[in-house]
């Protein structure tokens, strides 16, 4: 089954907020993304990714000053099987992150799915995260 | 370790949002409510709550009409602790949610830059509890 593994937040202080969560419930520091997208701090719990991020472009279309928690992300096993079955449900595809973007380090697909409300699929773990489960047939080779 | 073991989303239609993510992505629904605070379904991947909601109250200070990602939600070992921990470092207490609550007890702040967040200490329905301690593991 696919895993919820991802959770970024929209911050104007992301190194601020970052400190706070580490502080408040021992969340380790895995990475400072500093792309096309966004920067910020990359946070784990050992399960998540935590992103705690300031957006350069309005991927919500609430506005560049939104703050909040922003789009969260999904772990599959094969994106581009996904991709098919999520268009086929009508979420509406957004954006490609691809391994041509310094310290992406991953590759995921952005889809708007109900009422806009926008997610990430991907087959690579996001920093610091747990990858998913083997599966059944795999554990059983 | 605290862990993040939920994530709750408001809708204007939880019940086409939930459907949609049961479909795409095979999380089941292990509970829906209708609450004072909200009306709306519970999906699990098998380690984390995804909450569909129609909030009914405006807690975010965003409006009614909000739809979107809204609050995440920790699990720790001691919501007092965590509390207290939380108030020294500047979160700012917004409720408590008790008595009769299906799924138990929670604690809602603010945190820096007014992101909503509850901190529990019993399961959200559906999700892997915490991970045993090493002194527990040891025993």
């Amino acid at each position: 089954m696919p895993k919820l593994r991802h959770i970024a937040i929209a911050a104007e202080d992301p190194e601020k907020m970052a400190e706070f969560y580490k502080e408040a419930f021992d969340f380790k520091e895995v990475g400072r993304p500093n792309g096309a997208l966004a920067d910020g701090v990359f946070l784990s719990d050992g399960t998540l990714n935590m992103a705690i991020l300031k957006f350069k472009t309005d991927q919500l279309g609430k506005g560049l000053d939104y703050r909040g928690i922003h789009h969260f992300g999904v772990l599959v096993e094969d994106v581009g099987e996904f991709s098919k079955r999520l268009e086929g449900l009508g979420a509406e595809y957004y954006i490609d992150r691809n391994q041509q973007e310094p310290n992406a380090g991953y590759f995921e697909k952005k889809f708007y799915g109900p009422e806009r409300v926008l997610f990430d699929i991907a087959e690579h773990p996001w920093a610091g995260c747990e990858p998913l489960p083997a599966e059944i047939k795999e554990a059983a080779e | 370790m605290a862990k993040l073991r939920h994530i709750a989303i408001a809708a204007k239609d939880p019940d086409a949002m939930a459907d949609f993510y049961v479909k795409a992505f095979d999380f089941k629904m292990v509970r829906s409510n209708d609450g004072p605070l909200a009306y709306g379904h519970h999906l699990s991947d098998g380690t984390i709550d995804l909450a569909i909601l129609r909030f009914k109250t405006d807690q975010l200070g965003k409006g009614l009409d909000y739809t979107g990602l809204h609050h995440f939600g920790i699990l720790v070992e001691d919501v007092d602790q965590a509390a207290k921990r939380l108030e020294g470092l500047g979160g700012k207490h917004y409720m408590d949610q008790d008595g009769e609550r299906v799924g138990g007890f929670e604690v809602k702040f603010y945190g820096p830059e007014g992101v909503l967040f509850d901190v529990a200490e019993h399961p959200w329905t559906g999700t892997e509890p915490l991970p045993l301690e090493k002194a527990e593991a040891a025993e």
